[in-house]
């Protein structure tokens, strides 16, 4: 068996953190939660993580502040970006900032989970350890 | 000004291909001098026929020109249309995405809930006993996050709502008094403490009362979740340059001055999610703009905010 | 014609109470025990203001509000609460009720609260036949 994929959700709706932590563990994640920028920041600190869940609209630091520090505080992680925002122009300013991947909420499970697989898939065929 | 033609629009705008004005204006008025001059010196006969002649030109241009206005008059008219439409479709655009934010959140949760709930209940739909628990937390999470979209479709609703003031004359204070009294429990409860500081002599106003209290609740309220234990919130009403003005000051959080112009958008909110919809106070504002008055806030970080509801008396 | 009124709330003893003062004072009032029975009376008979109570069994004075607002637009409606709740006080006033009076009543202020509502949906209403 692989290595679990370590995923870290950065979302201010707790709710939603609580419930897809506990989903994507049932389903063989190792999965940790922020609920903002700076909390991901610390975390990514302690350990790092392969994919990064990443909330656009969070009080204080957005999305789109966050994103390079945390792809400084872990260039290894890919970082999948998950927001109810409908905007053409934040999803391509987030990808052109080096997101993997933009998707819209809500989302079933399953496509969220599938976009996790993908982006890290790819991530291991471009950059083998 | 100069208005691009949107595919849309009903044929070309006023252009400069219309024919030139002066052959009617300076015909016109040369024909009818010409015609009285000649009335005088040739046989009548001629005079008249000119006279007629005249006439008629007069006429015809006085038709041209009258044509002319209408058709400027109904153009300037589409322009205004237009404009004021692609002005409505930018509301309605960033609207739209306020309101997809904040649906589409508690939607994802919902998604969640239900596809764990799902799971769950397994294949055979005969879930484990000490699953039950969790299932039955899953579905009071889809109600909380109903009642959510509710709560916001509500306010919304109010947006929609053709609100023609219906005006009434009232002392300004009962007003207040009539949505302290709700918020004040809550308060005691918190430890803030409501002072008044009202004008006695204040006439009353003639204003849309249920209006006005919808704003005063929302800035009470407002005042109360921003203003910390020991903190004090003030109602003052006074008049100020022939207006009747209501304050509600707080001690509380302040407002940064980068969110200060930002209060009084749709959607803008500091609270965390499911507990602020961020329509409160642009609520408040278009009420307070038709009822003819202004709302403006103050704030300094640290010390508290001023919000102030002028109106005419 | 002058102001006629429907109470509603569940508790018996208030409601009486309620219309006995009304009648003393000549203005007809009518009282109804709960939401839905308040609905089909406003179907059958006209009012101009109705007092309600936010909490009763079944359908709440919420939902009762938003039911009569839709249906009879210009019928005025003050709702009676026991508890002081900012949250209901808001999601009452923005479904459009005319005021709020905590229980226990002072009937002088609901009888003056009243008369503003009535004379409202008179500006009302000769507004909408102008
Ligand atoms: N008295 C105040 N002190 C400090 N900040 C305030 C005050 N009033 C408003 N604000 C700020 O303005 C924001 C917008 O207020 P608004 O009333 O529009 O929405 P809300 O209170 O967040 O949500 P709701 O729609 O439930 O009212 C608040 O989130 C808060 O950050
Ligand atoms: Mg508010």
């Amino acid at each position: 068996m692989a290595d679990p994929i370590r995923v870290l959700i950065v979302d201010d709706e707790e709710r939603f953190r609580e419930t897809l932590a506990k989903l994507l563990g049932r389903h063989g994640f190792v999965v940790r939660e922020a609920g903002s920028g700076p909390a991901a920041l610390e975390l990514l600190g302690q350990a790092p993580c392969d994919v990064i869940v990443l909330d656009v609209k969070m009080p204080g630091m957005t999305g789109a502040d966050a994103l390079p520090l945390l792809r400084a505080a872990c260039p290894e992680a890919e970082v999948l970006v998950l927001t109810g925002h409908a905007s053409v122009d934040i999803a391509s300013t987030m990808i052109a900032g080096g997101a993997a991947d933009y998707l819209l909420k809500p989302c079933p499970t399953e496509e969220l989970e599938g976009a996790i697989r993908a982006v890290y898939d790819r991530r291991q065929a471009t950059r083998p350890r | 000004m100069n208005p691009e033609p949107t595919p849309d629009a009903p044929g070309p705008l006023p252009g400069d291909h219309a024919p030139p004005l002066w052959p009617h204006t300076l015909l016109a008025p040369g024909l009818a001098g010409a015609a009285v001059l000649s009335a005088l010196a040739a046989p009548p006969l001629v005079g008249v026929g000119l006279a007629l002649f005249a006439g008629a030109i007069c006429i015809g241009s006085a038709l041209t020109l009258a044509r002319r206005v209408r058709r400027g008059e109904r153009e300037l008219h589409e322009l205004d249309v237009r404009l004021l439409h692609s002005q409505k479709l930018a509301a309605i655009g960033e609207l739209s995405s306020g309101i997809a934010h904040e649906i589409n959140n508690p939607l994802a949760i919902i998604t969640q809930e239900i596809d764990l709930a799902r799971e769950l209940f397994g294949q055979d739909a005969c879930p484990a006993p000490e699953d039950l628990a969790d299932i039955k937390d899953c579905l009071d999470q889809v109600g909380k996050q109903v009642a959510r979209c509710c709560q916001i479709t509500h306010k919304l609703l109010n947006f929609a709502r053709k609100m023609e003031p219906v005006l009434q004359e009232e002392a300004l204070e009962q007003v207040i008094e009539d949505m302290a009294v709700l918020v004040e429990r809550e308060a005691a409860g918190r430890g803030v403490a409501i002072r008044r500081d009202y004008d006695q002599s204040l006439p009353p106003v003639r204003t849309d009362v249920p209006l006005l209290r919808q704003v005063i609740l929302n800035l009470l309220t407002n005042a109360m979740h921003a203003t910390p234990e020991g903190g004090t919130i003030t109602l003052a009403t006074c008049r100020q340059n022939g207006r009747a003005v209501i304050e509600v000051r707080d001690t509380g959080c302040g407002i940064p001055p980068e969110n200060l112009p930002k209060v009084f958008d749709p959607f803008f909110t500091t609270k965390e999610p499911g507990k602020g919809t961020g329509l409160g106070l642009s609520l408040s504002h278009g009420i307070v703009a038709r009822l003819g008055g202004n709302l403006t806030a103050q704030s300094a970080v640290g010390k508290g905010s001023v919000f102030t509801v002028s109106l005419p008396l | 014609m002058g102001l006629r009124v429907l109470a509603v709330d569940d508790e018996a003893d208030f409601i009486e109470t309620l219309v006995k003062r009304f009648t003393y004072r000549q203005i007809p009032v009518t009282a109804a025990g709960n939401g839905p029975d308040a609905l089909a009376l406003l179907e059958r008979e006209s009012f101009d203001v109705v007092i309600l109570d936010m909490r009763m069994p079944g359908m709440d004075g919420l939902a009762v509000l938003q039911e009569i607002k839709k249906r009879h637009p210009l019928v005025e409606v003050i709702i009676l609460t026991g508890h002081a709740s900012v949250e209901s006080g808001m999601q009452g006033m923005s479904l459009g009720a005319y005021d709020y009076v905590l229980k226990p009543v002072d009937f002088g202020e609901l009888l003056e609260k009243a008369k503003k509502a009535y004379e409202r949906k008179k500006l009302n209403e000769s507004r909408a036949d102008a």
